[in-house]
């Protein structure tokens, strides 16, 4: 039945109610959905994902509202001070900015915004904005940074059972103004759900950004994010992405440099076992001249895990002096893993630095040899190389607690290592 | 301490060693000289328990047999072998990594594991008398080390590890003058009734540090000929030629 996901267009009225424009908006893209239903390999940004596959062998319905409505209580993370954002299967729940100024942040529910009609290219993107029903839209004023981080609790509870949810969120950040994210996904959810986010970033002039994104604990989550970054001009974005846990992740990030001088940084570690699926797809479009693009992603494969890297760097003609650098490293653990690459370059401007690489293989057997010629057992030597090729992402990470914390996360999502 | 009788190992069907005897006693130092390609690594390996060769032949260490002791027990037996050519190992700490190391061997041996501050105290004292700049210690493991320090860094180990058999592989070789005295230094201090070692080296000048009580000539997997300090003189003169 899933094979063929169709929606009935009364879904868009049970959501609320909308201005003429949004309706025909929802309308539209939830038509465009349904001419193809589910991305399938067939299509060229699928093609190492097959989703329709994937659900169809998953779930036997995809259910829009949540039946259960139990309460469940969580704990906020003590080892360091910070402000919080907290989301229950989509909804903003609460939020506290106990550190700022109020005055200069806005937080509001899902918004319904005026919406552009440009069609995108991803079909789960159409599904989010013909569904899209909950969500959070925080604006930072000018010339404001903040005064400690900003921890986004992401909670998807025991209530969801087969469900699909489609959010919507936007941050927008001022000119002058700092923000620093760590969106941290906990999972308690034992039935399969998918989580659908089409995620609007924007960041004003000279205005900075850091985004650390952990989604590590086991679940039976399948997750899709679409994240679109735009930069003007000095603006600076770092972000980290920690993804591995979920049975699927695909995280699709674009980010347009459209102001000059403006750099972006994706640094990426996960360790991916069990026969979870994960890809990560970035797109980085440099469309003004003097910008940075880093791009640096992570991978160790255990067991039937499968990972993808899918990576393209587009240079448009005005866009002299880019500097664009992409690497994407993979460790096989296991006979049964597999990691697939495909970079690609786009350029039309002649005064650019871009260099891309993708490597992977088996772990070094010379420095196993090495290892345990000290001492270590093969599986301990094993481990220590997997955290050393990881920790080096997480060792960029400058916030000294913040840093220890998500160490501490992260070795605890190696289950395979736990099981003996 | 080591006993090695007809020894034989052979790797993707090449025979290297080819029926190898050497017997070490507790407190001795073994010199081991001999032409490129001849198998001294080889024999270090072996010794250490490197997989993927093929072996025959007597390999007992403190009277126990070798044979089905993998790489890490013979380790925290007090089998100790600095590399010929130590490892670059990304993204781990050297520290750390030697607190680890030691903590295994310690718990082996039925000793209390170490705190860091007992561990940082010891390792500090023989960093600084191996000239070792201490902030290396916190870099990654041999990684970008200049060929001496990764030499350095091995007898660091060596020295932490306290080993009972101690097999150097060539540590000597591109050693500057200060370095070498150094590094004799830090094994001549560390040799006592119950340490053996077995050094492997191209060159007499070593020697003239660290004082062997015996010196073999390992040529095309067999040792042609054993003696004294005076052996390894001649072979300084004359080279390989003369005796095989
Ligand atoms: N894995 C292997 N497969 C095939 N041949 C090998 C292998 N390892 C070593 N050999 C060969 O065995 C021989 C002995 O090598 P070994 O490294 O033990 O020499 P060595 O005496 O240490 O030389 P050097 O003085 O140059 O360090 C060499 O001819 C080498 O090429
Ligand atoms: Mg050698």
């Amino acid at each position: 039945m899933l094979e063929n996901l169709k929606i009935d267009i009364s879904e868009i009225d049970k959501i609320g109610k909308f201005t003429k424009q949004e309706k025909e908006f929802r309308v539209k893209n939830l038509d465009f959905f349904n001419e193809k239903g589910l991305p399938n390999k067939k299509d060229e940004d699928w093609k190492f994902s097959d989703l329709r596959q994937i659900v169809s062998k998953n779930f036997k319905k995809l259910d829009l509202k949540i039946e259960g409505s139990k309460n469940e209580n969580f704990e906020l993370i003590k080892d360091f001070d910070h402000n919080h954002i907290m989301i229950v299967d989509g909804r903003l729940n609460s939020t506290n900015f106990q550190f700022e100024e109020k005055e200069k942040i806005q937080i509001k529910k899902f918004l319904n915004e005026n919406f552009k009609n440009k069609r995108e290219r991803n079909p789960l993107v159409h599904l989010n904005h013909a569904l899209a029903n909950n969500g959070y839209f925080l604006d930072v004023a000018d010339n404001y940074k903040f005064k400690k981080v900003l921890v986004i609790y992401n909670i998807f509870t025991k209530n969801l059972n087969d469900n699909i949810l489609n959010i919507r969120n936007k941050i927008k950040i001022g000119k002058n103004s700092e923000l620093h994210i760590f969106e941290i996904v906990i999972n308690r959810s034992k039935k399969n759900f998918f989580n659908n986010t089409f995620d609007t970033i924007d960041l004003e002039e000279s205005a900075v950004l850091k985004n650390i994104c952990i989604n590590n604990e086991k679940s039976s989550g399948f997750f899709h994010k679409f994240r679109k970054n735009r930069l003007l001009s000095n603006a600076r974005l770092n972000s980290f992405i920690f993804p591995s846990g979920p049975k699927f992740n695909k995280i699709d990030l674009e980010f347009n440099l459209e102001g000059k001088n403006s750099e972006c940084y994706l640094h990426g570690a996960s360790y991916i076992d069990q026969n979870d699926h994960q890809e990560i797809k970035t797109r980085i479009n440099h469309l003004a001249p003097n910008c940075k693009s880093y791009q640096k992603v992570k991978k160790v494969l255990d067991s039937e895990g499968k990972g993808i890297f899918q990576g393209k760097i587009f240079v448009k003609d005005i866009a002299q002096k880019t500097d664009a650098y992409q690497l994407s490293k993979a460790i096989l653990l296991s006979e049964n893993s597999e990691f697939d690459s495909k970079p690609e370059l786009e350029i039309y401007a002649d005064d650019v630095k871009c260099s891309h690489g993708s490597t992977s293989g088996s772990i070094d057997e010379d420095s196993i040899h090495y290892l345990m010629s000290r001492g270590l057992n093969r599986k301990e030597a094993i481990k220590l190389l997997v955290n050393g090729f990881l920790n080096e992402v997480i060792e960029t990470i400058k916030s000294n607690s913040l840093r220890k914390y998500i160490q501490e996360k992260f070795e605890s999502g190696f289950y395979e290592y736990k099981k003996h | 301490m080591l006993e090695v009788k007809n020894l034989k190992a052979t790797i993707n069907s090449k025979e290297i060693l080819k029926g190898l005897d050497i017997f070490i006693k507790p407190g001795e130092l073994h010199a081991i000289m001999g032409p490129n390609g001849s198998g001294k690594s080889t024999l270090a390996n072996v010794l250490s328990g490197k997989t993927g060769y093929e072996i025959s032949g007597l390999l007992k260490y403190k009277g126990e047999n070798l044979e089905e002791i993998p790489i890490d027990e013979r380790a925290q037996k007090g089998i100790f072998l600095a590399f010929q050519y130590p490892t670059e190992i990304p993204g781990v700490n050297t520290s750390n990594f030697l607190k680890t190391s030691l903590n295994k061997v310690r718990k082996a041996r039925g000793e209390k594991e170490l705190d860091t501050l007992s561990f940082l105290k010891k390792i500090k004292v023989i960093s600084k008398e191996l000239g070792i700049d201490e902030r290396m210690l916190s870099r990654q493991l041999n990684v970008g080390f200049s060929g001496g320090e990764k030499k350095k860094n091995e007898i660091l180990q060596m020295k932490i590890l306290e080993p009972n058999l101690i097999i150097l592989d060539e540590t000597d070789s591109g050693l500057d003058i200060d370095a070498l005295k150094t590094v004799a230094n830090g094994v001549n201090s560390s040799r006592d009734k119950k340490k053996s070692f077995l050094i492997i080296t191209h060159y007499q000048r070593l020697l003239n540090y660290i004082k062997p009580d015996f010196v073999h000539v390992l040529a095309n997997g067999k040792i042609v000929k054993s003696g004294s300090m005076e052996l390894a003189e001649q072979l300084e003169k004359t080279g390989y030629r003369e005796i095989s």
